[in-house]
Order: C-alpha cells, then structure tokens, then sequence
C-alpha cells in the first residue's frame, strides 16, 4: 500500500517535470520568433545599439561571430542546444552573460514581487474581514473599493503617489535608495490593484463560509463571531485567493516592468524593456524563462500551501489523482 | 556667429550672474598673477557627492571608442579627455595636446602632448598612447562607428619624439580638429586597452578628473575623484583635481520620476528635462535650468527627394508651407525652444539661418500644388492626381522625439491636411523605425545627428550617404543627390583656409535649403536641471555633455 503509494507519488512528480519542461520549451520559442519578427537588427544591438552609425565592415563581422547570417530556423535550434544545457549565452548589447545578468537582476524584482503580494494579502484580509457581517452599506463599501483598486493602472498610481509622497509631502523618495525608503511607493503601486483583486474573491468566499452549515454548528457550539471568523470561515475564503497568488505573482512580474521604469529600480522587469527595446534575443530569452521557473516554482507552491490551508480531511494520494 | 550662452536659463537663475562675478573676485584675490585659467576658487567647497540622474538609455559599454553614441559621450565626458576642445566661440584650444601644426599640403598634422600627464593606471600619456587609440579607434574588432567616421581619412601615425605624434592624411580634412575633439575620440590609457573589450568596457582608463570605481547594471556607475588630475581643458576655472568627492550616475527613464527626484532632493542634476518640467523649474528659486542646444544638425524634418511625391520641388516646398510650425512649438514647448531656419544647430558658427524660406503659407502651397497636378480633391479633402492620394509616410521614433515633438508632428499633420495632404504618422520603437528607414518605407522622417562642426553637412547632404549599408543605416534621409553639392561639400572639406570654407559651407547650405528638401524645426533640444546646491557645472561647448571638473556643492 505504501509502495504504491509511493510510486503514484512519483509518477505525479514526473508529470509535473515533463509539464514544467514543456512549459519552459514553448516559453523559449515563442519568446525567440516573437522578438526576431519584429523588424530590427540584433546586429545593431552588438554594435552599441541602433543609431551609432555603425560601419558595414563592422556588421558584418558581427553577424558572422553571432551566426545571425544563418537561417533563422538554424539559429533557433542552435539556441534551443544552447538552452538544454543550461547555457543562456550572451547578451549582445550588455557585454556579458546573461546568466549572471539575470541572476543579479532577479533579487530586486523577487523582493518587490513578493513584498507586494504580502502587503495586497494584509489589505485584502483585513477589507474583506471588516466589510463581511456587518451589513449592506459595508459590504458595499468594500466592494466599490476593491473594484474601484483592482481598476488602477500601475503607471497612474506610481505617479499619483510620487506626487503625493515625494513631491507635496516630501516623506518617501521616488527612486530605489540604498535602504528600504525607496521600496515603500513601488510596493504599495503593486499591492493596491492586487489587492483588489484579492479581496474581491476573499469577501465572496467569506460570504458563503459564513452561511455555511460547519459554521452554523460552531456557532451552536458557542464560538464567539470572532471565533467563527478566524478560525473558520477564513480558512475556507483563503482557499481560492491562495489559489490565485501564483497567478497574482506572475501579474506582479509584469506589473514590475511598469514600476521598475517608473521608479528608476533595478530589476528583471527593466531588463526586459530595455532588451527588447534594442532586440537582445538572448536576455529577452533569458528573462522570459527565469520569470516562467519563478512562475511554475510559485503554481506549485501555491499548491502546497492550498492543501495546508484546506480544513477538509485530505485523501492520500491526492497528487496521484491532479 | 557667436556661440549662445550655455546657460541660458531664467533671469532669477543667477548662475551666470555667480560665475562671472565670482571670476572676478578670482581674479581681485589672486591679484592676476596667474595666467592660468581662475576660477571662483575663493568660495568652491571640496568635498561632497553629486548624484546625477539620466535619462538617456544606459550605455552598453563605457568606452565610447566602442560604438559611439550620446549616452556614452555623456558619463565618458567624466572620466575621458580628448586632445583638443572647444571654448565657447567655436575656438578649437588645447587639452591634452599643448599645441599643433599642419603641413601647408594639408595631409600632416602634428601634435604637441601636454607635459606630465599620466592615465588613472599609471601610464604615461606619450605619442605611442595616441598611436594606440588611434589604431584601436580604427581596429574593426573594436566596433568603433562614431570615431571610426571621423578618422576616415587618416592613413598613418608615428611618434615623432615621446611627446609629439604626427597623423598622415589621405587627403586634407578641414574638420579634423573638430572631430578630435568629441568624447567619441577621448584618449585611453593604452595599457587598459590592451584588456578585453569587457573589461575595458566596464571601466575604461582616462586621465580625467574623474575615475570609474564601479557599475552596478541597470542600477548606478560610481566615479571618484582622480586625486593626481593635471590636465584640465585651456578653458577651465581651476587647476588641479576637482572639488567633488565622487559622482553617483544613475538612469532614471521616466521624466516625471526624474524631475520629482530632482525636487526631492534625491538628485543634484537631471538631463532630458521636457518642456512642462522646465517651465516648472524656470518657476522654481531651488532649480536652475541649463540650456545646452547640440552641435552638428538641427532638428528638422527631411522630406524623401529620392521618390514620389517628394521628388518634386513644388511638393515639397507645398509642404513646408502647408506646415504651421511656428504655433505649434510656442505652444508644445512653452518657450523652451526656439524656431530653425538652418540645417546647422545654433552652436554652429558655420550655420546660415534662412527664415524668408519657411513661412506658414496654405495659400501659396495650394497654388503650388495646383500646378504641379495635385489639384483634385477626394472626398476626404486629401488631393489627387492620377488616382493616387497624395501621401506623406512618417515615421516617428518614440525614442528619439520627446512627447513635444510627436504632439508637433500632429499638428503639422493637422495643419497640412487643410491644404491636402495625407501625412501618416506611425509611432514606432527604435529598431523598427531604423528598419523602416532601411527599407526606403518614408516620405518624410525626423532624425538627430550630433556632431562637431559643419562637416556634418557631408554626412547628412552628400549623394554617398544615399546608399543604405547592410544595417540599413544610411544618414542622408532626404536622399539629397546634386553632384554641385557634392562637390562643394568635399572641397570645404578639403580646403585650408577658414573663409573659403565658410563661404562653401554657406552655399552648401543654400542648396538645401532652397531646394526644400528639410523643414528646419529648432536645434536638438538638451535641457538640463540642477538643484541650486550645484555650483560651477557646466555643459562642455564641444557636444554640450555636462562637465563636473569645475562643480561643488554649496550644502
């Protein structure tokens, strides 16, 4: 029994590798055709980026060290070699690995990402938790405000707050500082439309558990209101906004891109604008897929924390059975 | 025609007014015993870190002899110096060349070498380190573009003694000088050369007064001060190293971020300051705005003579008249720019302004297309003739005109539909607009070029610039092909003496623009904000990159 149990196990893991693997191997070859077909030279890219009047001699040196004269069927497949041992190559415009480069980028943006999803749960929790059971005018309070937060677009509250905090106030800069000042606004740009979102789905889910027949027996039993609410029924509405933070994550990604250019961050989101800005196919390659591993790693983990938090008793095996 | 202020800023900016009044008490306290350049040295203050933010793109590689554009020109300006500069009428002056001479053929130059000067490495600057920088600038490997242009016509080196290095010419070049003097062309350290192309791009070796510590990608470059600096430019204020401590750079792209950083106080200097944030600042007792118009072009429109319907004279003319550009850049960029009517930025002592050519007319460009065949309308109010829409295909780079100028772009598109024409404005990121380009896809494009003297001229205007290179790149946009222009064009090039030159320059220029092949709209705009902390900086008269040799902070 345990054996099998075991091998179900593992099978499960294997069809998660080969899904990961899939994943990453359609990730690196939409990312390739999507940024050669779109005009532009990476020649140029080499050679200081478009605009500094590059000499032929000098181009076409340059396309025959890359191999970009070879057919692009050529270069993808010779890419794709390249990917399978983990080799990411190197940046045409940065002058160095992109390996290294992606790494050193990815601290900023995993910091930001993940402050942000903490400080959008924070909101979410304690919006859904106040506006829930205490009636129609706060229910609907909460509800214009998360949908009023979900709507913001990151570029026009990044600069709302700068206005606000940085320029009338003058308490919070914005740019990246050297201590954590400087991550207050970004965070708070991110969090607020997840937010939102978050507790849009929180609250409705809090709403059912609380109508829900295991919460009327821990009421019968005497739990306080307080008690059935932290206790019980948040356990039941966390579930499908757990559910969502991988999604969320990868939202953060993109909305990183935004920010990180806004408030002059270091960060995979402004390496990847800037990379493609001047079509350097390996770091645009580069970034997509730590973003798509970062992404997978989040789906599981979220997976996890899903069935920690689900109150129901677990079935074993339940990863034979996914 | 003199050089502008550089500082050309609000009256209540008194920058200009502390400089020169300080220069005087330089010189009271000093009692003019030196000959040297004096500064305001009485009140600088040693000391300090300025942060400067940029807008520009961060540069792929410090060493500007790789590739060469204006992001690099502007932090290597730092760190890097070149054998001549320029002061602020134009003049060429010594920096790290004392002095030099030129054969009466044209096709030898010497170069004297200033005495005792010695790269940040230890290395000595001597004739052979010209020699090297020199041949690196033109080594393909080296994937110089800028400086590899500019040194063209030059065949030989040879160190005459330690300190003098002589350049053999192919043929004369009058603007040889001018070219040595960009940050494009800074000399190195010829030991640091000889590290790998990464290694030298991630910190180069100058004699600067300001040295490379670190760069951190995508977030900062930090330069320190160089304490055993001896070679400032002839036009500098003092002598010896500079006052500030070290220099934060940072890239800052979003230029409201940038200007509310600079209000914040997070930064001292910000460049590609927008219209709305220098009326802002001309408002500001905290922020002084330094105005640093580009050598080289103005910022024009160049229309496509190389096809239909700009290949005929009266189209184009129709056009410009048809353009309201006066009206548009008053308001677009509230007195932050004034209008061109040369193909040469204002800086050029060479350029010739021609305003007669330019006036807002929709009645003379209706008879104009009248004439020429244009003159049924279609049903959208756009002119005919043999069935064809008369369609001007624009692209705009959104890299490269600010917001400003893509709204003007619309409102001369608005204003050149009342008399007919279809003008298309595609927005596009900076590879596809150079693909665009590449692939002859334009009939009307804007297009900056920076360079050091009229020369520039040759580049933009000469029927060999026609021929697109593999990468597409081709300078000449308006496909401008008149073997007279050429003609004089390579003999100003050629030619010694400084009046002739000016004289063919000046009907080169005539050629131009009578031939309406550009619409001249003002010079490239370079804006920059200090925080009224920063004392003594300065935009250098070359290609009009900041200068801190001469800045401190009064905080």
């Amino acid at each position: 029994m345990a054996d099998q149990l075991t091998r179900a196990r593992l099978g499960g893991l294997g069809r998660r590798l080969a899904g990961a693997v899939f994943v990453l191997w359609a990730v690196a070859t939409v990312t390739f055709f999507a940024v050669r077909m779109i005009p532009g030279d990476p020649a140029e890219a080499i050679l200081g980026g478009p605009g500094s009047q590059t000499s032929p001699e000098a181009l076409a040196a340059v396309r025959a060290e890359y191999g970009l004269d070879q057919p692009l069927l050529l270069q993808y497949l010779h890419q794709l070699g390249r990917l399978a041992t983990g080799d990411l190559g190197q940046s045409y415009a940065l002058n160095m690995d992109v390996g290294p480069l992606v790494v050193s980028q990815l601290g900023g943006t995993l910091v930001l990402a993940l402050l942000s999803l903490t400080v959008a749960w924070l909101i979410a929790l304690l919006l859904a938790t106040w506006s829930t059971g205490r009636g129609r005018l706060a229910r609907q309070i909460g509800s214009g405000l998360e949908i009023v937060a979900a709507a913001l677009p990151h570029f026009w509250l990044a600069t709302t707050l700068i206005v606000v905090f940085s320029i009338w106030w003058g308490v919070l800069p914005p740019i990246s500082t050297a201590d954590a000042r400087g991550l207050v606004l970004p965070v708070v740009t991110l969090a607020i439309p997840l937010a939102g979102f978050l507790g849009q789905v929180m609250r409705e889910s809090l709403t059912a558990a609380l109508e829900s027949p295991f919460v009327l027996s821990a009421r019968a039993r005497g739990e306080s209101e307080r008690g059935v609410l932290w206790r019980h029924a948040l356990r039941h509405a966390a579930l499908p906004a757990i559910g969502l933070s991988g999604w969320a994550f990868g939202s953060l990604i993109s909305g990183a891109v935004v920010v990180e250019t806004i408030f002059a961050r270091p960060g995979l989101g402004r390496t990847l604008l800037n990379a493609v800005t001047v079509r350097d196919v390996p770091v645009v390659i580069g970034v997509v897929m730590i973003v798509a591993l970062v992404y997978i790693l989040m789906t599981v983990l979220t997976d996890l924390a899903s069935r920690l938090a689900d109150p129901r008793p677990t079935t074993s095996g339940t990863g034979a059975g996914a | 025609m003199p050089r502008p202020g550089i500082l050309r800023s609000a009256p209540r900016s008194a920058t200009l007014a502390v400089l020169a009044g300080t220069a005087v008490i330089g010189l009271a306290l000093t009692g003019c015993t030196s000959a040297a350049p004096t500064g305001d040295t009485a009140t600088a203050v040693e000391g300090g870190t300025l942060t400067y933010a940029s807008g520009d793109a961060e540069p792929t590689c410090l060493d500007p002899h790789v590739g060469g554009n204006y992001p690099q020109a502007l932090v290597s300006g730092q760190f890097l110096e070149s054998l001549v500069s320029l002061d602020s009428d134009g003049t060429v002056i010594p920096w790290l060349a004392d002095s030099w001479t030129v054969s009466d053929d044209g096709l030898t130059w010497e170069f004297t070498l200033k005495d005792g000067v010695t790269f940040t490495d230890g290395t000595a600057l001597d004739a052979a380190a010209v020699q090297a920088n020199i041949a690196h600038l033109q080594d393909p490997a080296t994937g110089s573009s800028t400086g590899y242009l500019a040194l063209a016509k030059v065949t030989g080196t040879e160190a005459v003694s330690d300190s003098v290095v002589r350049l053999t010419l192919a043929q004369p070049d009058s603007a040889l000088l001018e070219s040595l003097s960009q940050p494009w062309l800074a000399i190195e350290s010829p030991t640091a050369l000889e590290r790998s192309q990464d290694e030298n791009c991630a910190a180069p070796v100058g004699t600067g007064p300001f040295i490379v510590d670190s760069w951190v990608k995508q977030n900062a470059i930090t330069l320190v001060r160089n304490d055993d600096y001896t070679s400032p430019p002839a036009d500098a204020a003092h002598d010896g190293p500079a006052y500030l401590d070290s220099i934060v750079w940072r890239f800052i792209p979003d230029s409201a971020s940038r200007y509310a950083a600079l209000q914040a106080g997070e930064v001292d200097v910000i460049d590609n300051a927008q219209p709305d944030t220098i009326t802002q600042a001309e408002a500001s007792d905290t922020i002084v705005h330094l105005d640093a118009p580009r050598p080289g072009a103005s910022n024009r429109i160049e229309l496509n003579s190389g096809k239909a319907p700009f290949n005929d004279a009266a189209v184009r003319e129709a056009f410009i008249r048809s353009a309201n550009v006066d009206d548009a850049v008053a308001s677009l960029f509230q007195g932050s720019a004034a209008r061109s009517y040369s193909a040469l930025s204002s800086v050029e002592p060479l350029g010739i302004s021609r305003p007669d050519l330019f006036d807002y007319d929709p009645d003379a460009a209706a008879a104009l297309l009248d004439e020429a065949g244009w003159s049924e309308k279609d049903s959208d109010g756009y002119r005919v003739k043999d069935g064809v829409r008369l369609t001007v295909v624009f692209p705009v780079s959104t890299n490269q005109s600010i917001p400003a100028e893509q709204s003007l772009f619309e409102q001369i598109q608005a204003t050149a539909k009342e008399t007919g024409f279809d003008v298309q404005l595609t927005k596009l990121d900076l590879s596809s607009w150079y693909t665009a380009l590449g692939s002859n896809a334009y009939d009307a494009v804007s297009a900056p070029y920076t360079k050091v003297g009229p020369d520039v001229l040759r580049i933009l205007f000469d029927s060999a610039g026609i021929t697109p290179a593999p990468s597409g790149y081709f300078a000449n946009h308006a496909q401008l092909s008149d073997p007279e222009l050429d003609s004089l064009l390579a003999q100003a090039s050629a030619t010694n003496d400084a009046d002739t030159r000016a004289d063919l320059y000046a009907d080169a220029q005539d050629i131009v623009l009578e031939g309406f092949y550009i619409l001249p709209l003002y010079d490239q705009q370079n804006h920059f904000l200090l925080s009224s902390a920063v004392e003594g900086a300065r935009a250098m008269p070359t290609v009009s990159t900041p200068a801190f040799y001469d800045a401190w902070l009064t905080s």
